[in-house]
């Protein structure tokens, strides 16, 4: 099937526009393949039939089409510029609002398989001086209860290790059969793991008072009242004065008003104010 | 690091009524909540909606945005419409964006407010088709635009076409170009517009 130079800047314009993903010219084969299977997988005729289905998000597709744009697996220190960025600037803004073994609270959500926040707790210990001056709580949470009940196992590829040096893959994990490897018992049981919906406000009120918040690409599949709705409840659960990190493509500014961008070296994420300006 | 767990709180039992009279409260997270607990309740609209009137801060209002949003009758959109008038960009802003998320229930109003006599509030409302389906944004937008005699307004409905557009845009579009010869930027923007529904390589 062709799809032509127009049909294509028409999709990346809406693509764009809903998601936040943007491809570059350059991109052109990436783009025409991803969206030829996605035409041929919708039964659409033509790309005029299948853009139509997209735009009214027949049969959850755009969520479909984000999962073929994007890579879905997950893997340890991903996005690693974001905890870099904890550890260099975050932290030090939350902890001068608090005294030594006050507790700080961090919440991965959605944390899929657990690779993300067992990755918070790895990054702080080996790179956060301060980590045993405070009492440190890390909560991984999902809709996923399958994904819940793996992270709480803790056991992973190579693939997903593969950002991790062997030195804190020696330390931190053991093998076990089939050639995989499980995190050290002593992480595993540092971290809850609960279900959560985002946008279920009565269940979102069980967690509150987080420091730091990291919710990555997961709003990209929201529609506009879902991600209103997930970003109040994501405000409620951050103390004032606390953050969230998002994914690479997604902007809060664009979600919603609620939040202040704040921009750090490594970085940029966005922030409860302290307190209103009307 | 310790073993947390989540504080087991549960949603507030509070009846719709009381909730609304929150929204009276002096205190500004009292009221948020309120209006975070009032979504999805129709007869919360009439108090969302003097609530709404006199919110002076951004967030709070917001959420009653939301709590309208998630109510998503015609009530509610009635509730919102005259804030596309509002002289402060961010409410304006917070409108158009309130009512993209209720592309059903605007229909009704669409033909209305792309024949207002405020030509800004037109201007608003051609985006408000983007979210529409294809075939009913673009039958809209080729209305206004064949009656349309501002030029800032003919530019913001050619760029939704540019993106929702079906090929019964096209003569309207011919025709646009045409009446606005005169002015550049609007026949330059229909030739993008029209090659992009027609798929053409260019």
């Amino acid at each position: 099937m062709h799809i032509s130079l127009e049909q294509v800047q028409r999709f990346c314009e809406f693509l764009y526009r809903r998601t936040g993903m943007s491809f570059a010219e350059s991109k052109r084969y990436f783009i025409d393949r991803r969206l030829e299977d996605r035409i041929t997988a919708t039964g659409s005729s033509s790309f005029q039939e299948y853009f139509s289905l997209l735009r009214t998000d027949a049969d959850q597709e755009i969520e479909h089409l984000i999962n073929s744009f994007t890579v879905n697996e997950t893997y340890f220190y991903r996005e690693e510029h974001q905890l870099r960025c904890m550890t260099t600037s975050l932290l030090d803004a939350i902890v001068r609002q608090k005294k030594p073994g006050a507790t700080l609270r961090i919440w991965s959500v959605p944390c899929s398989t657990g690779e993300e926040p067992y990755s918070i707790a790895l990054w702080l210990m080996e790179n956060w001086q301060q980590v045993d001056s405070y009492n440190i709580e890390i909560v991984g949470s999902d809709i996923d209860t399958r994904a819940l009940k793996a992270a709480a196992e803790g056991v992973y590829g190579d693939r997903a290790l593969m950002r991790l040096s062997r030195d804190i893959i020696g330390r931190y994990f053991k093998p076990v059969t089939g050639g995989n490897y499980q995190i050290d018992e002593g992480l595993r049981n540092s971290i809850e793991f609960t279900r959560v919906n985002l946008i279920d406000t009565k269940d979102m009120t069980q967690y509150r008072d987080f420091d730091l918040i990291f919710c990555r690409n997961v709003l990209i599949y929201f529609d506009d009242a879902s991600r209103r709705l997930a970003a109040e409840n994501l405000y409620d659960c951050l103390r004032p004065g606390g953050y969230i990190c998002l994914g690479h493509s997604e902007s809060m500014s664009r979600i919603s008003p609620l939040f202040r961008v704040s921009r750090f070296p490594d970085a940029i994420v966005y922030q409860r104010p302290e307190a209103d300006h009307g | 690091m310790p073993l947390i767990r989540g504080k087991k709180g549960g949603a507030s039992g509070e009846t719709s009524s009381s909730q609304q009279g929150a929204l009276d409260s002096p205190d500004a997270d009292s009221r948020w909540t309120a209006a975070r607990a009032l979504a999805g309740q129709a007869d919360a609209v009439p108090a969302l909606a003097v609530a709404l009137a006199r919110e002076p801060i951004p967030r709070v209002r917001e959420a009653m945005m939301t709590a309208l949003i998630r109510i998503g009758n015609t009530a509610s959109v009635e509730v919102i419409l005259p804030y596309l008038r509002s002289q402060d960009a961010s409410v304006r802003a917070a409108a158009i964006e309130a009512l993209q998320a209720l592309p059903d229930a605007i229909a009704p109003f669409m033909t209305p407010l792309l024949s207002d006599g405020d030509s800004d509030v037109r201007l608003l409302a051609t985006e408000l088709a983007r979210n529409m389906k294809a075939s009913e944004a673009t039958r809209l937008l080729c209305e206004l635009i064949d009656h349309e005699h501002h030029p800032n307004v003919c530019a913001a409905a050619i760029d939704v076409l540019t993106e929702v557009g079906t090929p019964d845009a096209l003569p309207t579009l011919e025709r646009c170009a045409a009446r606005f010869a005169a002015t550049p930027f609007l026949p330059f923007a229909v030739s993008v517009a029209m090659s992009r529904i027609s798929g053409e390589e260019s």
